[in-house]
């Protein structure tokens, strides 16, 4: 038999059931077949049943009128459009985020450091707050920290307010009642334009003053010292721009409005808020608390050993050898910890917080058509996520350690 | 090779040629699949005193509880046929729309746009009821125009939601309500001091004033404006005019015995000169094509009661009176006028 072996250039004639290249190839249609025609099947389904209801397939339903007030938000109108209902849950829900992971962050690396102490107590007490917290669903959390500390917590109603004067003066610091607190604001005065253009120029001599110290690094071997100088150039521009234009913003007390059922001037922070940002914050800690020490013990131990060496202190061991090295790596899991609290705030509902899902539950509870509103309630997540994790993983490709 | 890049191209074609050619599949038919499965799926409420409330051993009970009890009575023969789905406000209808449940016996009010947008279908009213405000006695409010600036308890969801925000604009009366979309929650809101105002139907008010005040806490004043009218009833799902006229006959067959006479207790035997009480109990196989066996209104009427029996075992008690109400028999001037079954 001739042609066992081919000469190059020769192609030998398989059957086609028997060509794996063939098979390949009908395999993967195959399977796109099928998950294509489920998707089409699912949908085809819904949008029958909904003709048959008589329900709009349309997004129509975005410029009729919201007709229900939102909680705890004086200016909005309910004859406005319910996009925007829509943006005002998305600005709630980036709110309570934004804070939700600052707070995270900042409580779950001291948490995380507070574990790996040499002092007994401090690291017991770390442990007993990591592996509470970490364990609880946070929806539960979340009622928790609402009920305790404002539905039958030790703030008063707010016609009985607790208000801690400013000292010297007779304006409020701090107003504590068990819906809202108050605290004191910056409200734009004349100047504020004024003033925004000469923080412009501060932001240009930070810039300035970087640039100046890194080509001065380069040439003379100067220390870098990149924080002081642009932050005294900023700070030296800006003041200079407060003190010229004098009346840029004046300071806005908040006061206890004479019906005492709600607070006037200030910044005012409902009950709902606070609950969700501090519920999500610690819940959160809890777990970058872990990941913070996973990594700083994926530090090699020699580093630790050699910063003793040379009589580095503790703190300094931490902020110099250690946390730079650590915190390179916990970059990728506290990323997915910010996108869970981001996910959490939904549940902002249980607190009668007006975010995103808790309006678009009002939403469909007073007739708009649900699968709709549903999928503008997926993509305001999905932008949410999409753009941090875009965001944080430039960062982390910049700082990653590279192995060579 | 050139014909197997084309492969998922005309696959993917095929596909779409045969999906487009599936069609929706016509009205449903829930009345014989109802009777077939052997119960119904009720959406009820679990937190209304009076209406639909669940006890620690998981039993149902209250007025909307019953009426779903009667259409299993009706249409099963059996008034404990029932599977009981306790339901939100803020989910009712989506359930109602997904096939979740059969019938959606929740004191929901009957609106136009509910008719239109939530693929709903709206029966007989059982309950007339309107929407009041209710706040501790000690709070000083006498009326609606004080409550200028108020926190104001509701529940998403509702009319209740919607017509606050519309009266209350109306009237230029600045609010701030207190959203949650469940009761448990409300309740402590409100007692807490979280807010001023409580809103909801008066029927509700009036069962959650009892409960407040039996347990000993501050005594409430219902105020004196009622600001909608909360016509109450069973819901079924668009499209379906058999399961709706089935379920309707058999709610309102309970006013209809309450106009006869007819209780729970006299019902066997139950004899009258007037030739239609004997259709109206099946006497001599009389058939409407409804599709309800004939004696239906005799396992309804023995089994769960007339509707004064409903309303008079769950209703008087929390304070709710039923003479000279609109709830009242028609005979009596109030608005329950059932067809005649004939």
């Amino acid at each position: 038999m001739t042609g066992i072996i081919n000469e190059p250039g020769q192609v030998t004639n398989v059957v086609w059931y028997r060509n794996v290249k063939v098979l390949r190839r009908v395999g993967q249609t195959l399977a796109l077949v099928a998950v294509v025609s489920l998707v089409l099947w699912l949908f085809n389904n819904l949008v029958s049943s909904m003709n048959r209801l008589n329900i709009g397939t349309d997004f129509g339903f975005l410029s009729r009128p919201t007709q229900f007030q939102i909680p705890f938000d004086d200016g909005f109108d309910p004859r406005s459009p319910v996009r925007d209902m829509v943006l005002v849950g998305v600005k709630n829900t980036f709110l309570s985020a934004f804070f939700g992971i600052v707070l995270a962050s900042v409580l779950g690396l001291i948490i995380g450091v507070a574990r790996l102490s040499s002092n007994w107590l401090v690291a017991k007490t770390a442990t007993v707050y990591v592996e509470t917290l970490r364990n609880i669903p946070p929806l539960i959390v979340i009622i928790f920290f609402g009920a305790a500390i404002f539905t039958f917590g030790p703030f008063p109603v707010l016609s009985e307010a607790v208000q801690i004067k400013f000292p010297g003066r007779s304006d409020n610091l701090l107003i504590l009642s068990n819906t809202r607190w108050g605290v004191p604001s910056l409200a734009a005065g004349p100047g504020a334009g004024a003033f925004w253009m000469f923080l412009a120029g501060a932001v240009l001599a930070a810039v300035a003053a970087f640039v100046w110290r890194t080509r001065l690094h380069e040439r003379t071997g100067a220390p870098l010292q990149r924080m002081r100088y642009p932050l005294g150039a900023f700070v030296v521009v800006a003041l200079a721009g407060w003190l010229l234009v004098g009346d840029a913003y004046a300071v806005s007390w908040p006061v206890v409005r004479a019906s005492a059922r709600s607070i006037q001037g200030g910044f005012v922070l409902n009950y709902g808020f606070m609950a969700l940002t501090l519920a999500l914050g610690m819940y959160t800690a809890s777990h970058i608390a872990e990941i913070i020490r996973g990594s700083i013990l994926a530090v090699p131990k020699g580093q630790s050993e050699a910063a003793n060496a040379i009589a580095l202190s503790s703190f300094q061991r931490y902020r110099y050898v250690v946390l730079p090295q650590a915190l390179r790596i916990a970059v990728p899991p506290v990323i997915s910890q910010y996108l869970n609290l981001v996910k959490n705030t939904s549940l902002g509902v249980a607190v009668a917080y007006a975010e995103i899902t808790s309006l678009t539950v009002s939403s469909i509870g007073n007739g708009r058509p649900a699968p709709q509103s549903i999928l503008v309630l997926m993509a305001v997540y999905l932008t949410f996520s999409l753009t941090i994790s875009f965001l944080l993983n430039i960062y982390n490709r910049r700082i990653q350690l590279v192995e060579r | 090779m050139k014909s197997m890049k084309r492969w998922p191209a005309l696959a993917l074609g095929l596909v779409l040629v045969a999906s487009a050619c599936g069609g929706d599949d016509g009205g449903s038919d829930l009345l014989s699949e109802v009777q077939d499965r052997g119960t119904i799926r009720c959406g009820v409420n679990d937190t209304l005193p009076g209406f639909g409330i669940v006890d620690d051993a998981g039993v149902y009970s209250g007025f909307d509880i019953d009426f779903c009890r009667v259409v299993a009575a009706a249409v099963l023969g059996d008034a404990n046929a029932v599977e009981y789905v306790p339901l939100i406000p803020a989910d009712r209808f989506t359930a109602l729309q997904s096939g979740e449940i059969d019938l959606l016996i929740r004191n929901t009010t009957w609106t136009a746009t509910r008719d239109g947008q939530e693929g709903a279908n709206f029966l007989f009213t059982t309950y007339f009821d309107g929407q009041g405000l209710m706040v501790r006695e000690a709070s000083g409010f006498t009326s609606m125009d004080d409550l200028v600036d108020a926190n104001v308890c509701v529940q998403t969801g509702t009319t209740t939601e919607l017509n606050l925000t519309a009266i209350f604009n109306a009237r230029g009366i600045p609010f701030n309500p207190v959203v949650f979309a469940d009761n448990t929650q409300l309740l402590p809101a409100y007692q807490e001091g979280q807010c001023d105002v409580f809103t909801s139907d008066v029927s509700q008010l009036t069962a959650f004033k009892a409960t407040i005040e039996g347990e000993g806490g501050p005594t409430q004043l219902i105020l004196p404006e009622v600001i909608s009218k909360e016509p109450l009833g069973p819901v079924v799902a668009d499209g379906d005019s058999e399961w709706a006229q089935a379920v309707e006959w058999a709610v309102m067959a309970t006013v209809q015995a309450w106009e006869f006479g007819i209780t729970s207790s006299n019902v066997n035997g139950f004899t009258s000169d007037n030739p239609n009480v004997a259709n109206f109990l099946g006497a001599d196989g009389f058939e409407t094509g409804i599709g309800l066996p004939t004696d239906f209104a005799v396992q309804v009427i023995s089994q769960v009661g007339n509707y004064e029996e409903i309303y008079t075992r769950h209703l008087v008690p929390l304070g709710l009176p039923l003479d000279g109400t609109p709830n009242d028999l028609w005979l009596n001037g109030g608005l329950m006028y059932p067809p005649p079954y004939r």
